[in-house]
């Protein structure tokens, strides 16, 4: 699933980890597993309209009615600088709230929820993209690879620029 | 009654009643030392208010009833007598408050009787050791004695005056938190869309079945709507409540007399907006108190009074408020402003010399144009009049004043009721779909390759010759890159807008949809996009962004341009030309019908409860004057809609609505008309678009709509000053010479009339009472003709009745005729003669011409 290798994975013990244990949703974008945490995803739906936003940020797919409540599709693909994917494109989102605005992000496919302890956690590799390292809140050591667990607030927080 | 002590009154009944029920409860539980904190606290809440808002009595009373309860709180045994003696105090309050409620001061009277007894009880309840004994003897001679020493289980007789007033003399009110009306708004939003979406999943259905319920549904909604709009809503009151205290200070700091009158606080806003009022109000009163009023010597060497006044004054219109904001001050240097303006480039020097007071006066509100010498801490610190207007327009308002040299400035707000829900075009760019509010839109011009109205290139910017005026213009598509091809803009219709009173037109490719939409509030993740103002779903359920007017501007680089277009786009009849775009609409049984877009100034969504009728013929109130509506299908055999869209025609400056059912489209097509036809108001059939549809003749219309305004054509309104000293006759005679279409000021006295044509106002025809005090109309005449400069002016004499007599009076004083004051129809047919004559003088006309470019 992924190539990275683990630095110190022995250093698993001393990793921040507040609560042993962490429920994870995980969502697969061009091939990666990526793990959101289960209490921040409300709904699993598929867009079928999407306005777009001129000149609004490129990672902004646009937005989207879900049931009656205005949502901003943010690509979790665009979001991590990941290519763009052949012709089909995803219409899978995964509804969250960060700061009272509605959020679908948009991923290619969903998986399964796995709990996830904090002996399994490891450090960040140092030399991780500075994207990707802003986005990733923790890594986990799991028996079929390794698990980046999302930042949701880091994926939605679209700085102002003035 | 002020608001501060209204809601001290509903606080206390709640403080009130909460300490009478937690004292039983108390008296019943002993050890519940909760209870008594709360009842404490109670009790000392409405002691600081009392204090605060200078109530004396009540202050007293609770002071004294809290150091009985600090006792008790203090572990001191809650004795029956301590008990009954808080609960009198508890109903003694009540009583008060009840009487402050009826007439907004503290009823006659005092607690001598209750204090005392009090006192001593805490006194007494100090001591726990020698309890019970000292029963109050100060009291004992007072009636209210009897019930003090008894803990009756009945405890609430009280012999003080007064012991009945209920409660109910208030009117019943509950607090709702803030959060609980917004969820409630909220779901009204979402009831809306969900209306607009089965209204529109049935637009082409015919079944009554679903029809009918749905109406019902869809007037419900809009009650519904406008019900929670209402319980939203605040006075002003609020926002005036801090205003005597800031013009104190400024009184203080600029060393002037002040003085504040505030009128209309119960004149009620939306709460949103009530806050974001609040700067611009504050920063025009500093600019009254700083550049307005002069200094007290300086009035009293102009014969005014020392203190200067500053008029704060809110009122209800139509979907709107307004709030004026007037000082009895210098009022504006224009001739200063005039100069300013040629010095910052706003204006060449010839213009400077054509704009009217009005025009030069609106300068202010330009960025960095201050012309106050110093700056002050009060105003002139570059937070300028531009944002004040600049914040007023945001929310949808608009801004004005009107200075008189010597005589004061006086601002007027424009505000919308609400911010929530606003009617808007939905208009089509490179295939995406925005709404525009309708606040700014002024017109929609067609496009046509060999017509009037055509796009041409200026150094590669897009710019329109509409009228006598060129309007920068940008396409939808390209502003907002979403233009696909490096192909030229492209679009068929420019949407003509103004912001901070420029006008500028936006090219797109057609406008789908008027609706009422539900404004949402864009996300922080886009927020920072000026050219959105926020978002909102459609009724066919999808999401449109909402185009910010202001941001466009700004983007466009208008905010630093001068003023492209100065005064204002004349809305004007233009004739049918060959005119190829037309909007098809709904009306009636039978085909759809047709009229040419050119002639369609705009097109409006109006509430069926803001259509009247007066006179048997429709009317709205529409941007503070009547504008008739002319219904163009049967509104005997179909019902109004709750919202109908009317078509907005401009005749003479002058506008009037035709009301139909339902727009169908906007369409381009070649007009021929197949079959001529004889009914009045329709030209003829056509087909257009493969569709057949009859085409409508907008001049008929005008006739039932406007027929004076109509018969005067593309001339402008004449001027009529009306002189009589009678109140009763101006206001009777005035509205009947507007409804004729033309312009009235009124005069009472012959005095007032002679010094409005000093100040160089101009006429072109004078109404006068013959019989009036100190100078009769005959003198007026006389003194107006002998001036070279109004010897061609007309007069008209009214009298009690036109007699020979009068008439010959009339003519040798120089006026050209008499009328009788009840005999309106001749006046109408007078002033029609007169003017119409002069109309049609070219010779005359061009003299003026000259004669005004000479000046």
């Amino acid at each position: 699933m992924t190539q990275r290798s683990t630095q110190r994975p022995s250093s698993a013990a001393n990793a921040v980890g507040e609560q042993a244990q962490t429920q994870c949703f995980i969502v697969f974008v061009g091939g990666e597993a990526f793990g959101l945490p289960v209490d921040s995803v409300q709904t699993i739906f598929g867009i079928e309209a999407v306005t777009p936003v001129p000149l609004g940020p490129r990672e902004i797919i646009g937005l989207v009615n879900l049931r009656g409540k205005i949502v901003t599709a943010v690509s979790l693909r665009r979001r991590l600088n990941l290519p763009e994917p052949p012709a089909t494109r995803s219409t899978l989102a995964v509804g969250m709230d960060h700061r009272g605005e509605n959020f679908a992000l948009v991923v290619d496919e969903v998986g399964d929820v796995i709990h996830l302890d904090s002996e399994m956690q490891i450090l960040l590799p140092p030399h991780l993209g500075e994207r990707r390292a802003k986005f990733t809140k923790a890594a986990y050591r799991l028996e079929t690879g390794i698990l980046s667990l999302l930042d949701v607030g880091a994926i939605f927080d679209f700085p102002r620029h003035t | 009654m002020d608001d501060l002590l209204n809601d001290f009154l509903v606080e206390t009944s709640e403080h009130i009643e909460a300490a009478g029920e937690q004292l039983v409860l108390f008296e019943r539980d002993p050890t519940d030392r909760e209870a008594i904190i709360r009842i404490f606290r109670l009790f000392h809440t409405i002691k600081g208010t009392c204090g605060f808002l200078g109530l004396s009595r009540l202050e007293h009373l609770t002071h004294v009833t809290e150091s009985l309860i600090s006792k008790l709180r203090d572990g001191a045994p809650a004795t029956a007598e301590t008990v009954s003696l808080t609960l009198a105090a508890v109903d003694r309050v009540k009583n008060i408050v009840a009487g402050l409620a009826e007439t907004g001061k503290e009823p006659e009277g005092d607690e001598d009787d209750l204090t005392f007894a009090l006192q001593a009880h805490a006194c007494t309840s100090a001591s726990p050791q020698a309890p019970e004994e000292a029963a109050p003897p100060p009291a004992a001679a007072k009636p209210g004695k009897v019930q003090l020493d008894k803990a009756q289980s009945a405890p609430r007789e009280n012999p003080a005056p007064a012991v009945h007033a209920p409660a109910q003399a208030r009117p019943e009110t509950i607090r709702v938190s803030v959060g609980a009306l917004e969820r409630i708004m909220l779901l009204v939003s979402e009831l809306v869309l969900t209306r607009n979406q089965l209204l529109e999943l049935t637009r082409h259905q015919d079944d009554a079945v679903i029809k009918t319920p749905l109406q019902r549904l869809s007037s419900l909604t809009t009650d519904l709507q406008d019900a929670v709009m209402r319980a939203r809503m605040q006075s002003v009151g609020r926002l005036f409540a801090s205003l005597p205290r800031l013009v104190r200070e400024l009184a203080v700091d600029l060393k002037k007399k002040l003085h504040l009158v505030t009128e209309g606080a119960d004149t009620e806003l939306d709460r949103q907006l009530i806050e974001l009022i609040r700067d611009p109000l504050t920063h025009l009163l500093r600019n009254c108190a700083d550049h307005g009023i002069e200094t007290p010597q300086e009035r009293i060497a102009l014969g005014k009074s020392e203190e200067g006044t500053i008029r704060v004054t809110a009122t209800h219109e139509a979907g709107y408020i307004t709030i004026d904001v007037s000082d009895d001050g210098r009022g504006l240097d224009l001739q200063k402003i005039r100069e300013k303006a040629i010095v910052k480039g706003l204006v060449s020097a010839n213009e400077a010399k054509e704009l009217s007071d009005e025009d030069v006066g609106r300068f202010i509100f330009a960025p960095d144009f201050s012309t106050a010498r110093a700056v002050t801490s009060i105003s002139g610190r570059g937070v300028g009049m531009d944002i004040v207007r600049d914040n007023i327009e945001s929310i949808g308002g608009s801004i004005s004043l009107t200075t008189v040299p010597g005589k004061g400035t006086r601002f007027t707000l424009k505000i919308p009721l609400t911010l929530a829900i606003t009617p808007a075009l939905i208009v089509e760019a490179c295939g995406h779909r925005f709404a525009l509010p309708q606040h700014s839109v002024v017109e929609a011009v067609g496009l046509d390759e060999a017509g009037a109205h055509k796009l041409e290139d200026l150094q590669g910017s897009l710019v329109l010759r509409l009228r006598e005026e060129i309007l920068p213009v940008v396409a939808l598509g390209s502003i907002l890159e979403i233009d696909p091809g490096s192909r030229a803009a492209s679009g068929d219709l420019v949407i003509v807008m103004r912001v901070n009173n420029r006008a500028f037109g936006v090219l797109v490719d057609a406008v789908t949809d008027v609706q009422e939409i539900v404004v949402k509030p864009l996300g922080s993740s886009l927020s920072e996009l000026e050219v959105f103002s926020g978002h909102t779903i459609l009724g066919d359920g999808s999401v449109v962004l909402i185009l910010d007017p202001t941001g466009i501007a700004g983007r466009m680089g208008f905010e630093r341009a001068n003023d492209y277009t100065a005064g204002r786009v004349v809305e004007n009849f233009t004739p049918t030309d060959e005119t190829t775009r037309f909007v098809l609409f709904r009306a009636g049984s039978g085909a759809p019908k047709a009229l040419p877009l050119s002639l369609i100034v705009r097109i409006e969504s109006i509430p069926a409860a803001d259509i009247r009728m007066s006179d048997g013929l429709m009317v709205v109130q529409h941007q503070s004057h009547l504008m008739p509506l002319v219904p163009l299908y049967s509104t005997a055999e179909t019902r109004l809609q709750a919202t109908n869209p009317v078509l907005v025609l401009g005749i003479g400056g002058e506008s009037m609505g035709l009301l139909i059912e339902q727009i169908v489209d906007v369409v381009e097509a070649r007009l021929t008309i197949e079959i001529a036809s004889t009914s009045p108001g329709v030209i003829g059939t056509a087909e257009i678009r493969g569709e057949i549809a009859e085409v409508l003749d907008a001049t008929y219309f005008m006739q039932i709509g406007r027929p004076n305004a109509y018969s005067r054509g593309v001339a402008n309104q004449f001027r009529v000053l009306l002189v009589d000293d009678k109140p009763f006759f101006r206001d009777m005679l005035a509205p009947l010479i507007i409804a004729a279409g033309y312009r009235v000021n009124t005069a009472a006295s012959a005095a007032e009339a002679l010094a409005m044509f000093e100040k160089g106002a101009h006429f072109d025809a004078v109404v006068t009472d013959t019989d009036m005090p100190q100078m009769s109309g005959y003198e007026l005449a006389r003194r107006l003709t002998r001036e070279p400069r109004h010897r061609d002016l007309p007069i008209v004499a009214l009298a009690a009745h036109a007699a020979p007599t009068v008439l010959q009076a009339a003519r040798e004083s120089g006026m050209c005729g008499a009328v009788g004051k009840f005999d309106r129809a001749a006046l109408v047919k007078m002033l029609g003669d007169i003017l119409e004559v002069r109309q049609l003088n070219k010779h005359d006309l061009e003299k003026t011409v000259i004669g005004s470019a000479a000046a």
